[in-house]
């Protein structure tokens, strides 16, 4: 089964723009350690405008605001990939064991994925995050345990049309594994939702991050949006905002705007009545 | 399928389990995530040990959760040691200022919603209809805080329409109706915000509904029949259109009050989403705890209530997975 997840993006104008979109934050992301200042450093300039030396200006205590601007696009992207993977597979795993595993993994696992649907996780995180101190491995592991009940719902649906389909029933009589027919049948086949479910999964994580650092219960020592957000929020009625504030918040809305892009360009794929036919 | 509805005990049990779990996740004594290292630090050991029992620390685990159950049972969410009375009390002062921020967000966001996604069902092919797409998505990029933090810019700061924070002028005195409009001045801003972010999932649903039932038989019926364009958009499409998002109620108001959360914030609006901010500031976990609790359990509240309406509204949802 061939899918032209290339194509699908490369065809539509907001797969276009969503890549571009994306392609900036990751360059802006790798030029981060090549950058002349530090995100941490301080120095005596305080809340300096924009200028030759430092770009975009100070903050209150002297550190470079575009310094923390590429390193916070490092950060961004670093949860969104590891929460994306993380979370991907977990719905992967506990969708199709749902609909694999026979009546009463299905019933259990489906009555735990309304029970998730149902609770408002976002604020579940938030709380966790003041009473444990959520470093980059932990704020991970919360995300995937609290994001995986979407993506395991559709993957369900999915597992259980294809179970049936006459291909995955050859396979059975000819005695494949249950692990087989997992990898090589029906991956395969349900590759474009987990595809779409990565996407969405990494857009939270960053939305996620961001608003708990603006909260104030982020990492302390990892420059993210979310913390310059929440520190230069204190300063908007200086003229500062126009180069402190609004640049972490101009970046974290392209990089959730661009997953939003990527996601809904590759949404035909999902449909394979809307799938579009290579030699058509 | 009648199993479904076993899934709001198990989220009420993950809940309760969570809120149980949490003063004692913490590095250190759980006394201290109920109290404050303050306060702990000015204790005599006696009165240490009477609190030791009170909250059953001193017992087996199996004992600590019955305990902890009864207390729960008896409305003591224990005191907030920032505002220094019962969490119960500090939660009732704020929750009116969120429940008119989130209401009357949550309605204007869905007849807006509703009333964009019809019309831009209707002209899916036209350029109004694309354009309102392309901008109801870049809406729905943008977090709610930094949506808000450019409302405050905007319209607080550098236009000055707006007041910039609070619910209302403090000692004015204003009564009648110059209390009315001061509230509502202060209620612009974070209201338009929550309004805006919340629009684009009704939207989407409205918009995608519509084009499935515009191509469905009755409507080229009413068509056919000679009735007016606006007559078979809202009365037979539009009205049909509507089932998918009366079941997305219970998720939204829970969207809409994690979103309150973060709007609050950026205006300082006195309301829950204030008080959780000041909780997490001022590390104040009895409160934190309260709150967590009310948030939570009320959304699943929500939740149960709208598959409720849904089933009557639908009889079809009660046997779909």
């Amino acid at each position: 089964m061939h899918i032209d997840y290339w194509g699908a993006v490369k065809h539509s104008t907001a797969g276009r723009l969503g890549t571009g979109l994306l392609l900036a934050v990751l360059a802006a992301g790798a030029a981060a350690p090549l950058w002349p200042h530090a995100p941490e450093a301080f120095s005596q300039a305080v809340l300096q405008p924009p200028s030759a030396t430092h770009w975009l200006g100070t903050n209150d205590v002297g550190q470079d605001v575009a310094a923390q601007l590429l390193h916070g696009a490092r950060r961004s992207l670093a949860v969104a990939v590891a929460a994306g993977c993380l979370t991907t597979v977990l719905s992967f795993l506990i969708g199709a064991a749902a609909a694999l595993g026979g009546r009463l993994a299905d019933t259990a696992l489906m009555r735990l994925t309304d029970a998730m649907l149902a609770i408002p996780t976002v604020v579940l995180v938030i709380v966790l995050a003041a009473y444990v101190p959520l470093r980059f491995t932990g704020l991970v592991l919360v995300l995937a345990f609290t994001g995986w009940a979407t993506g395991a719902r559709v993957v369900r649906a999915r597992t259980l049309t294809l179970k049936n389909r006459a291909h995955v029933l050859a396979a059975r009589t000819f005695g494949a594994s249950r692990r087989y027919l997992l990898l090589r049948h029906i991956l395969p086949d349900i590759a474009p939702v987990v595809l779409v479910a990565f996407i969405q999964t990494a857009q939270r994580a960053v939305l996620l991050e961001a608003g708990l650092a603006f909260l104030g219960v982020g990492d302390p020592d990892a420059p993210s949006w979310g913390m310059m957000l929440h520190q230069a929020l204190g300063f908007y009625y200086t003229p500062a905002w126009s180069w402190w504030l609004l640049p972490p918040g101009i970046a974290l809305a392209v990089t959730l705007f661009s997953f939003l892009l990527l996601g809904s360009a590759l949404e035909p794929l999902l449909d394979p009545r809307l799938r579009r036919d290579e030699h058509a | 399928m009648r199993g479904r509805w076993l899934s709001y005990p198990v989220a009420l049990i993950l809940i309760l389990a969570f809120s149980f779990a949490l003063p004692r996740l913490m590095p250190g004594d759980p006394l201290q995530a109920i109290y404050g290292g303050e306060m702990l630090t000015e204790m005599s050991p006696e009165a240490y040990a009477e609190l030791e029992r009170r909250y059953g620390l001193d017992r087996p685990l199996a004992e600590q959760i019955l305990v902890y159950l009864e207390r729960l049972a008896q409305g003591d969410l224990g005191r907030s040691y920032y505002f220094g009375c019962p969490v119960p009390e500090v939660i009732g002062g704020a929750l009116p200022w969120t429940l008119l921020l989130a209401g009357s967000a949550f309605v204007l966001s869905s007849l807006l919603a509703i009333w964009l996604g019809i019309e831009s069902g209707w002209r899916r092919n036209g350029t109004t209809g694309h354009g309102l797409l392309w901008l109801i998505g870049l809406v729905n990029g943008f977090p709610d805080f930094f949506l808000g933090i450019l409302f405050l810019l905007l319209f607080g700061v550098l236009l000055n329409w707006f007041p910039l924070a609070g619910a209302m002028t403090p000692y004015a005195g204003y009564t009648g109706w110059a209390l009315a409009l001061d509230v509502a001045r202060h209620l612009a801003l974070p209201l338009a915000v929550l309004t805006l972010t919340n629009l684009t999932a009704v939207f989407l649903l409205t918009r995608g509904s519509m084009v499935t039932v515009l191509g469905e038989r009755f409507v080229l019926t009413a068509r056919a029949k000679g009735l007016r364009d606006r007559v078979v958009r809202y009365r037979h499409a539009g009205r049909a259109a509507l089932s998918p998002v009366t079941a997305r109620l219970g998720v939204r108001f829970g969207q809409l009050f994690t979103g309150a959360v973060f709007v609050e914030v950026v205006f300082s609006y006195p309301g829950i989403g204030g008080l959780l901010h000041n909780a997490l500031t001022m590390r104040d976990y009895p409160l934190l705890q309260g709150l967590f609790l009310l948030i939570t359990v009320s959304v699943l509240a929500a939740n149960a209530l709208a598959d409720c309406i849904l089933v009557r509204v639908d009889p079809r949802a009660g046997h779909a997975h």
